[in-house]
């Protein structure tokens, strides 16, 4: 069914949306493409068009480790930053939605005092500039023993992460609207069934969506965890600005660059099925 | 919210908790051995006890941290203590730690850094806010691998870190000279300056084919405090400017200053993109040689005693690369520490650190593996020691250790550093067009 309709689709496409679609793949993809050669190059030159060397060339001659033998090997760390990455961003996802849900809820259906303003409080984080976040922060976690620990960095990442998190949630409780609830309990529901056999399947798609948002957001944060892990936690930002900071790519700069963008494309990859159907499919009843 | 701030509190108290020191033990430990009341068995033991040691080191160079993890750690762990080697962008990085945790009133065993590798500023820093641990390095037992005695014009680089009077509160790692290598595929011999005055001539024919690193990075003022050397308008050379702050004046360091600032900025136009007004400042060592690999500049002027040699290997330096001898007389020779800060956690496992980096047997396997300049003196070695770290060098490429002996000088005070390379950015970056004798007052009362 699915499949006919993508036919139908691009069939129906003009030739300028043909180049256009073509110019926006090639955006996403072309800088992957010298990163990939770089990361298997030993020697590579301006000008020439390939690398002079390749790194198999010199695989064994060297001392040390070279290109993907330095990434995939325990000397870049690369496995101890990937795993705090996840670990990081699972946990923060975790948090945010436990804190998220409730607030959500309250800020789509209710109407308080000083709601505008508790809004504008909320997306604060999003104005003031992350250096100033991480130096405050980091006087009093040093005081209260907090910084350079994972905990340290969760809390954090909460601080830009809530913003997203809280918007996007109350937007999908809006949408939900009380209807649905109400027509639950009219037929005899218990609160407990309404919340996990209504409210939450309905809610999941909005979830899936600003859950996967704040994974994002959190394996990216470079600034924050920088200053509050004090060098003692890596994750795959920090040890990615650590290799490209002087603004040339070698060979395991460039590998390291393209494991850094593997946890993003493996969960949208997961997460683009599931939203796409349960959202447009069930979500809202249509 | 609630739920937020009411978490924050409980891993608050969890990790106060857990982040107990012994902070008596620590100080007694320190007092005793600098003191010489206890020796060096019972440093070793508490050094058990701590377990750990974390060295903060800048990470850019995966050769140094294969060595870290490969030759270190397992050396480290045979002492019963576990290596921690945090890598960091920038070493400055390690210093703003260590003095913020000292303003949050972390003391002696409260902080998060043991040893930290570092030279120049960031020591004068450190030593500046009263942030070290001691006078330690003289009595470790590698002490004896250094030249300590003062009436040896030898043992000045051990006991004065960017003119700056060390007290044996870091302990030598590697020595360097300031050098710089040519594409010799590109630039045939007879066209290689030795001077500044020659490499002005050689960029008016070649426009565009040369830059240096950008102060403040130290590889940068480096390069600014060779141009002011050559152009000391006294010939005096370097000897002025291994006084302090406090010992010249602003008046007398503008005048001395002047001639080298005058040239660099004459230089400006002839730089890397200079013809399009902002020349291109490649900001550190690995962009520097990006740009000599790529062939954008002729020239690569940096610290790196072997590093065209390290380079071949790498693939980071042009085939054809060699070192050539610039500035003459006025190639600035120093060494590069290990020190431990005041609120070390590990002070002891820091000293046995410290003194296994200074042993003949790490030494001769850095130079190997590393391309790192040995940091102990060959003198004080005997024949089969001597040898081995001689036979260790990965090697000079295209000039002598002769020739590099003869054109050696001293770093600056690491006191002028700090104007020098404010001057620069405000007269040479910041185009300000006041006379250098007034934006030297103005660096004099900041830095004060």
């Amino acid at each position: 069914m699915a499949r006919r309709e993508d036919i139908a689709l691009t069939s129906r496409l003009s030739p300028f949306q043909r180049i256009y679609l073509l110019l926006i793949a090639g955006f996403i993809v072309g800088p992957f493409l010298p990163l990939i050669i770089q990361s298997l190059a030993f020697r590579w030159a301006w000008p020439d068009l390939m690398p002079g060397t390749w790194w198999m060339q010199q695989r064994g001659k060297s001392a040390i480790p070279l290109a993907w033998d330095y990434v995939l090997s325990p000397y870049s760390h690369i496995w101890e930053a990937a795993i705090n990455t996840v670990a990081i961003g699972t946990t923060v996802t975790a948090i945010c939605l436990v804190i998220c849900l409730p607030a959500a809820r309250v800020l789509a259906r209710e109407r308080f005092r000083g709601k505008g303003a508790f809004e504008f409080f909320l997306s604060l984080p999003l104005i003031v500039p992350e250096a100033a976040i991480g130096m405050a922060l980091l006087m009093i976690f040093i005081r209260l023993g907090l910084a350079g620990s994972f905990f340290g960095i969760v809390i954090a990442h909460l601080i830009p992460t809530i913003p997203y998190m809280v918007r996007m949630l109350t937007a999908v409780y809006q949408g939900l609207g009380k209807d649905f609830e109400e027509q639950a309990m009219i037929l005899g529901a218990r609160p407990m069934q309404i919340l996990f056999r209504v409210t939450l399947p309905m809610l999941l798609p909005g979830v899936v969506a600003g859950a996967l948002f704040t994974f994002l957001v959190s394996t990216n944060i470079f600034l924050l965890t920088f200053f509050l892990g004090q060098g003692k936690i890596i994750t795959l930002p920090t040890l990615l600005f650590a290799k490209i900071s002087g603004g040339t790519l070698d060979a395991s700069a460039a590998g390291i660059t393209l494991v850094v963008t593997l946890p993003g494309i493996v969960l949208l990859l997961i997460t683009e099925r599931f939203i796409k159907e349960e959202a447009f499919g069930k979500g809202f009843g249509n | 919210m609630k739920l937020g701030i009411s978490l924050f509190g409980v891993l608050a108290m969890c990790t106060a908790q857990a982040a107990w020191a012994d902070v008596p033990a620590s100080a007694a430990l320190r007092d005793g051995f600098i003191a010489g009341k206890l020796d060096w068995s019972a440093v070793e033991a508490r050094a058990k006890e701590e377990g750990k040691v974390n060295l903060y080191y800048w990470g850019g160079d995966d050769t140094l941290n294969v060595w870290m993890d490969s030759v270190v750690a397992p050396a480290m762990a045979a002492q019963g203590i576990k290596l921690n080697p945090v890598r960091v962008t920038a070493t400055k990085d390690a210093v703003d730690l260590v003095l913020a945790e000292k303003n949050s009133g972390k003391g002696v065993g409260e902080g998060s850094v043991d040893l930290i590798w570092v030279n120049g500023d960031n020591f004068a820093t450190l030593k500046q806010q009263g942030a070290l641990y001691g006078g330690f390095a003289q009595r470790l037992p590698n002490a004896k691998n250094l030249e300590w005695d003062p009436s040896d014009q030898r043992a000045l680089l051990n006991l004065r870190d960017f003119g700056v009077e060390t007290n044996g509160t870091e302990m030598p790692w590697s020595g360097e000279e300031y050098n710089c290598s040519v594409n010799s595929k590109r630039v045939a011999d007879a066209d290689i300056p030795h001077d500044f005055d020659a490499l002005k001539a050689y960029l008016e024919k070649h426009p565009g084919k040369f830059t240096y690193v950008k102060p403040p990075h130290y590889i940068g003022n480096t390069f600014v405090e060779e141009a002011i050397y050559a152009h000391n308008p006294d010939g005096t050379g370097a000897a002025p400017f291994q006084q302090s702050l406090s010992e010249i004046k602003p008046e007398e360091l503008a005048r001395l200053i002047a001639p080298g600032l005058e040239y660099l900025k004459s230089l400006e136009p002839l730089l890397l993109n200079g013809a399009s007004g902002s020349p291109n400042y490649p900001e550190d060592n690995k962009a520097i040689d990006g740009l000599f690999l790529n062939g954008e500049i002729d020239f690569n002027c940096k610290f790196g005693l072997y590093g065209v040699a390290k380079g071949l290997s790498t693939g980071t330096y042009p085939e054809g690369a060699k070192q050539f001898v610039f500035p003459k007389n006025t190639m600035i020779k120093n060494k590069n520490y290990l020190v431990i800060p005041s609120n070390a956690p590990d002070g002891a496992a820091a000293m046995v650190l410290a003194n296994w980096m200074s042993s003949v047997e790490s030494q001769a396997s850095k130079l190997k593996e590393v391309g790192m300049p040995s940091g102990i003196d060959s003198w004080k070695l005997n024949k089969t020691d001597a040898d081995l770290i001689a036979s260790s060098s990965p090697g000079l490429v295209g000039v002598t250790q002769d020739e590099m002996d003869a054109n050696a000088a001293p770093d600056t005070n690491a006191t002028l550093v700090n104007v020098i390379k404010a001057t620069w950015l405000e007269y040479i970056e910041r185009h300000n067009p006041a006379p250098i004798a007034q934006i030297v007052a103005e660096a004099y009362k900041t830095a004060k």
